[in-house]
């Protein structure tokens, strides 16, 4: 108990470094003031626009010194308020953009990852019951091809060969179509993801199975004569599936990075376009809010990843 | 091994271990490790061209400027006919829709990225690996404030670090290498660490000592030749993975902003009318870029797994 009461500590205030760093960078390197008003901002001289330059900084607290105003963001973000957008008078408020863009994130994320299971068990076992065949050389070739290849170049190759010359994906994503179209739409981002992923996943589960079935209680079931495929996919493969839960928590961190840039190429609206939008108009609320989501979900990958080694190994929890 | 004892119980070992197929099943569970050792000790022919090649790109960039290639910036728009140009004799990799040359523009481009990679990893070389031999062989408390440093930077998304960073500040190819300079601190400087504490109680370190050497003789001629050779495996992954950063940085529109890059170039032929019409443009540096990463990785690995340097040692 005493282990997670730290460990949620240490998450805590991380995300509270997160942000005061986040926050600090944005007005310190920026001029919050300028990206709200414009050319305006620098007009002290006529009245009109000390008018709106006082206007503004009531309306966002420039005025204050920064820890207040870090402070009361945090205490508007925590509740739920994500402020508003600089440009384009403020509209959609930034909560509304983020709930908007952040599930198509989620969803592509998902579909990825469901992917990257399927294609990596079965390919494991398969290599693992044969280990050193020509099968299984060939595949630690493979596998190595996909964790080497940069997630934007394989998108724009599969882009170039799925989509445009054979025509078998979509090439846009339309947000008005139904949910399964979109999904559809959304197949062969996901499986841009997907292909290295399963690459590492495999791997590495690949490496545990061949461990676990040179194992003595493989060797047990073997002798009182429990077949072969029994014993892999009984005894070897659920000790194996823990190791792998793991790597994959662990890997969905990479997998954001690789989703924003996915996003890019395949004109998906999610939250990597809307990041690199917000960075253009710098709409730093926007920035924020996302920067904030991203690290949120880094640290309860993390959580979730100590959590799943203090249930293998439970001497992690008392050092 | 004179003793009759010890023979018999190699024996006894070599018999247990061929009953082990035996009784598992014909030769399905081998033992990986056999055909491993046995080319353990050498680099192989793979690793030489993984470094032919890299040698060949990071020349070509190096010379660009004196190479008998086309002007990257130069608009050779050919008479009667419209660009993009397919690769052909007087464009080898085509040209883009402003009839620039792929090929020279490739080189370029290898100048930024290739600058790009080998900065971020000699700053987390330098800084990391200092840090991180100074907090394995003096331990206490140093071992405790670097150490600590380290978790603070890995258990910060370095993606948000990056973004964060580039979308501030201007993107000139000083801060790019800088930023992902300081995010390969901490994991260069882990290894560093662990290295170093398993050689700083060793026989020669502790000869040396009782020679009356002081800390920095020890440190630089003794420890330092021992973990520069498993560093500089971690040197050549990490260099791709700084590549492969700024691509990705690229798509992000948060790149070098003066010059091509790889990641640039790739991004300007990513669209869908480029892809239709003139799908070289992006595919030219792609398949650079690939190839060069695809060497950095195989080159690292062969030379970590020559060296047998365990990542996660201590």
């Amino acid at each position: 108990m005493r282990y997670w009461l730290t460990r949620l500590g240490t998450s805590v205030l991380l995300l509270l470094t997160v942000s005061a760093l986040a926050f600090g960078a944005m007005n310190i390197l920026g001029d919050p003031l300028f990206n709200i008003l414009g050319p305006v901002a620098l007009d002290v001289d006529n009245p009109e626009s000390v008018e709106l330059i006082q206007a503004a900084e009531e309306q966002y607290n420039l005025d204050d010194p920064l820890p207040i105003r870090w402070a009361l963001w945090l205490g508007d973000f925590v509740t739920g308020d994500f402020g508003v957008q600089f440009s384009e008078d403020g509209e959609p408020p930034v909560r509304d953009l983020i709930s908007e863009r952040l599930p198509r994130t989620l969803q592509l994320l998902v579909m990825a990852q469901v992917l990257a299971a399927l294609i990596a068990i079965p390919w494991a076992l398969w290599t693992a019951s044969r280990p050193n065949s020509k099968v299984d050389r060939a595949s630690t070739i493979t596998s190595f091809l996909f964790i080497a290849i940069p997630s934007f170049a394989l998108a724009v190759m599969l882009k170039w060969a799925l989509s445009i010359k054979l025509s078998i994906f979509p090439l846009a994503y339309v947000t008005n179509d139904t949910f399964w179209e979109r999904s559809f739409q959304m197949l062969l981002p996901a499986i841009t993801l997907a292909l290295p992923a399963a690459a590492i996943y495999q791997r590495l589960l690949r490496t545990d199975l061949i461990t676990t079935l040179q194992e003595d209680f493989i060797l047990t079931a073997r002798s009182k004569g429990v077949s072969r495929r029994s014993v892999l996919f009984k005894h070897a493969l659920r000790s194996s599936l823990f190791s792998f839960v793991t790597i994959f928590a662990i890997n969905t961190g990479a997998l954001i990075g690789g989703a924003l840039v996915v996003e890019q190429i395949f004109l998906i609206p999610g939250l990597g376009r809307a990041i690199v939008e917000a960075i253009l108009r710098e709409d730093f609320p926007v920035v924020l809010a996302i920067v904030m989501i991203i690290a949120f979900a880094f640290v309860i990958l993390n959580l979730i990843v100590d959590l799943i080694y203090s249930l293998i190994d439970p001497r992690v929890r008392s050092s | 091994m004179n003793d009759p004892k010890d023979i018999d119980h190699v024996h006894l070992d070599e018999q247990a271990q061929s009953l082990v197929p035996l009784i598992a099943g014909a030769s399905t569970f081998h033992d990986e490790g056999d055909t491993e050792t046995a080319t353990k000790r050498r680099l192989g022919i793979g690793f030489w061209i993984a470094i032919g090649w890299i040698a060949t790109i990071v020349t070509a960039a190096v010379l660009a400027p004196w190479l008998p290639i086309k002007d990257p910036d130069a608009n050779l728009i050919q008479p009667g006919e419209r660009p993009p140009y397919s690769p052909s004799s007087e464009f080898w990799f085509g040209s883009d829709q402003d009839a620039r040359d792929m090929f020279s523009r490739t080189i370029w481009g290898a100048r930024i990225s290739l600058t790009v990679g080998f900065v971020a990893i000699a700053f987390g070389m330098v800084v990391g690996g200092s840090m991180g031999m100074m907090a394995g062989y003096f331990r206490r408390r140093w071992d405790s404030v670097v150490s600590f440093i380290f978790l603070v930077l890995l258990s910060f998304p370095a993606l948000i670090l990056a973004i964060l960073i580039t979308s501030l500040m201007d993107r000139t190819l000083f801060t790019i290498s800088f930023v992902l300079g300081v995010l390969s601190v901490a994991p260069v400087g882990r290894v560093a660490r662990a290295t170093t504490i398993s050689f700083a109680d060793r026989e020669f370190v502790l000869a040396a000592k009782s020679l009356g050497a002081k800390h920095p003789r020890i440190i630089v001629r003794e420890l330092l030749p021992n973990v520069v050779i498993p560093m500089a495996a971690l040197a050549l992954l990490g260099m791709a993975i700084a590549i492969v950063a700024e691509g990705s940085l690229a798509f992000l529109g948060l790149s070098v902003e003066k010059g091509a890059t790889w990641g640039k170039l790739i991004l300007t032929g990513a669209g869908t009318r480029s892809l239709e019409d003139a799908p070289w443009i992006s595919m030219a540096p792609i398949i650079v870029l690939f190839l060069t990463v695809l060497a950095l990785n195989f080159a690292g690995d062969r030379l970590r797994d020559y060296f047998d340097v365990k990542e996660t040692a201590l």
